[in-house]
């Protein structure tokens, strides 16, 4: 009697205790937005929000907070990203999963796992390295000469780029959600498979039909975890975006200076400015609303997905 | 009459598990055809050989030929799509594609270029009809399919297998994830489709092999034990590891006495050679012999009739050697 007891109890304690965490993670995040909301209250008192969000006049000693350029260059470079990321993950996904043989798979699989727990600051420095001159002396010259329009043209010749930070994002997201994706396409069932062949599908009907339909709720939300990622990295993207103030960004080669990495660069240095530190902390819940709002249409997507097919 | 589909010395093997064993058989066209046996025997493996399906799991090493229509199937040249169109597969476990009922019929169709509409509207109908399931889900044709009952899949797989104009249909189990009257159901279109469409029925209930079959094969341990039309073998089988399925009894091995390799030689000796070696042994006794012409290995068949003794097995081993399994009687010996 008395161990059933125990047993009902630990139940109910259990029960309770996950209810419990749930409403915190969820109230976290209230908390979060809440928080950077009361700090930046003072600059939305004090300048009109329009002003602040779409202005691209960033000049804190002179008052003056547009965070235009910013939100600009964080959707541009994010946009770029995703662009690069999801033709690349899915397809490589798609090899892994559907065509390439089981030894090779094995070593593969592991290998792009690593990929995805090296540090950022190492993509970064792989961006200067590597992507920044690629970008300067061969794709921006290319470009300008060949599609002098846009989002082509640009004035910038250093090879700090939105289309740099949005290579480097997108090699450093693509690890994960190519694994992610692996994963979900491998475990679409094999009687599923059969069938489609089995009607006189070739391999490449089977995957688009089949597959590729079976596991695009996944998909989309492989995608999103990995953009999630994207739209919040600092320190890769402020390493090879070029950080010009003030610039909306025009072109694929023009710089870009995102959110985080304005938060990163200038927080801890702006204390006798005033208002500087709520026009920041404004910078951050704008970031975060952004990053609410992608993952809640993205889930939205998600949602429709799996109603459409059971 | 001609074969539709014409099985010579097949052979599977995973690895070094051997699956089928030299296996030769007749399709009889237009007929239902019942493979049955005990699970794990090899018959999916051997109803999928039919449409190639076994090249997908990985380590099946496949010999011999199937022919359909008699073209060689595993020729180097087959097209695999148009291969496996002329055959409706139904599995196990139904298996609806993630997609609407009406998506699910006409899956076949767009695959192979189809995009008339009305077409498609067309086919909807005429194979839903044909599998018996139009009543049931013609007001939800764009519902997923995955909300159908697992009798109504099944039935809806049949009726996708059919809208490819399939002149097979393979059945591995069709009827086992079933409740009794959608098994029923599913059992009623074999019958109405069998004057169309070569069908192929893998099952484990003699039951059901009893009420549709014409034709039945028995495979043991992926060896063919026994075919011919299914009265024949259900009703008197003339082996005894087939008699001891039927009646639910344990399948032996038999203790071998004495082997005679009858492989070689010239002909004519072979009576001569076939009765000293039977000389040292007692009624009763089994003896293995090895033949390596089908000449030779009818003639023993016949001796059944003849000389009284009992062949108990017969295995094909090799693509020219067979293994006759003989039991000992006395002359005029009654069976
Ligand atoms: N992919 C595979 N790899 C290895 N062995 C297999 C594979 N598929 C089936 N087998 C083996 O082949 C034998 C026959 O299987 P199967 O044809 O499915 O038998 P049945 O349909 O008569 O139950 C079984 O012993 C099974 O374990
Ligand atoms: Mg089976």
């Amino acid at each position: 009697m008395a161990e059933l007891t125990l047993r009902l109890w630990k139940d109910q304690v259990s029960h309770r205790l996950m209810i419990l965490m749930g409403l915190m993670v969820l109230f976290l995040g209230f908390f979060i937005g809440g928080g950077l909301l009361a700090r930046a209250l003072p600059v939305l008192q004090h300048h009109h929000w329009d002003q602040l969000l779409f202005s691209s006049q960033w000049h804190p000693t002179q008052g003056q907070f547009g965070l235009g350029a910013f939100i600009a260059g964080t959707l541009w470079v994010t946009f770029v990203a995703i662009l690069i990321a999801v033709p690349l993950s899915v397809l490589t996904a798609m090899f892994l999963s559907e065509y390439c043989p089981s030894p090779v798979r094995l070593w593969l699989k592991p290998g792009i796992e690593l990929l995805a727990g090296i540090s950022p600051v190492v993509y970064g420095v792989w961006g200067m390295l590597v992507i920044v001159p690629l970008v300067r002396d061969y794709l921006m010259p290319f470009f300008s000469e060949h599609f002098p329009f846009f989002p082509f043209v640009s004035e910038n010749y250093t090879g700090f780029s939105a289309l740099t930070a949005g290579i480097v994002l997108a090699v450093m997201v693509s690890p994960l959600i190519i694994s992610l994706l692996e994963e979900i396409m491998h475990s679409v069932s094999f009687g599923m498979r059969e069938v489609a062949l089995a009607l006189g599908a070739t391999k490449w009907q089977m995957v688009k039909t089949v597959v590729l339909r079976k596991v695009s709720p996944g998909m989309v939300a492989a995608i999103i975890l990995g953009f999630s990622r994207a739209m919040g990295e600092t320190m890769a993207v402020l390493m090879v975006a070029g950080c010009a103030m003030g610039i909306f960004p025009h072109s694929l080669f023009d710089t870009a200076y995102p959110l985080p990495a304005l938060i990163a660069n200038t927080y801890g240095e702006m204390m006798s400015v005033p208002l500087y530190d709520a026009a920041i902390l404004l910078a951050a819940l704008v970031l975060f609303i952004l990053t609410v709002a992608f993952n809640m249409i993205a889930w939205g997507i998600l949602l429709y997905l799996e109603n459409r097919e059971a | 009459m001609r074969p539709h589909i014409s099985v010579k010395d097949l052979s599977v093997q995973y690895g070094a598990l051997t699956i089928l064993n030299h296996i030769s058989i007749d399709i009889p066209d237009k007929k239902i055809t019942a493979i049955i046996g005990p699970s794990g025997c090899g018959k999916t493996t051997l109803l999928k050989s039919f449409n190639r399906l076994l090249d997908l799991q990985e380590g099946a090493k496949v010999s011999g030929q199937v022919l359909v229509d008699g073209e060689d199937i595993y020729d180097p040249g087959t097209e695999m799509t148009h291969l496996r169109r002329r055959m409706g597969l139904l599995s196990q476990k139904p298996t609806v594609l993630p997609m609407s009922i009406y998506e699910n019929v006409v899956y076949g169709l767009r695959i192979h270029g189809e995009k008339n509409k009305s077409k498609l509207d067309q086919a909807v109908e005429k194979y839903l009809r044909e599998a018996n399931l139009w009543n049931e889900v013609k007001d939800r044709l764009h519902d997923s399919a995955s909300r159908l009952s697992i009798g109504q899949q099944q039935r809806l797989c049949l009726a996708r297998g059919l809208a490819v104009e399939p002149e097979i249909i393979l059945g591995d189990e069709p009827t086992s994830a079933l409740d009794p009257v959608s098994a029923e159901q599913i059992e009623q279109r074999f019958l109405a489709l069998k004057n169309q469409y070569t069908i192929v029925l893998v099952t484990h209930i003699l039951r059901q092999a009893k009420r549709l079959a014409d034709y039945v094969i028995f495979l043991y341990l992926g060896n063919l034990i026994e075919h011919g039309p299914a009265e024949k073998v259900l009703s008197s089988p003339r082996f005894v590891k087939t008699q001891a399925y039927l009646e639910g009894r344990f399948i032996e091995e038999f203790p071998i006495a004495a082997e005679l390799d009858l492989c070689g030689g010239a002909k004519q000796d072979f009576p001569f050679r076939f009765e000293e070696s039977l000389r040292g042994l007692t009624e009763g006794q089994i003896f293995k012999t090895l033949v390596d012409n089908e000449g030779l290995l009818r003639q023993i068949l016949d001796l059944e009739q003849g000389q009284g003794h009992k062949v108990l097995e017969v295995r094909q081993i090799s693509s020219t050697q067979w293994e006759i399994i003989i039991e000992k009687r006395g002359i005029g010996y009654s069976i």
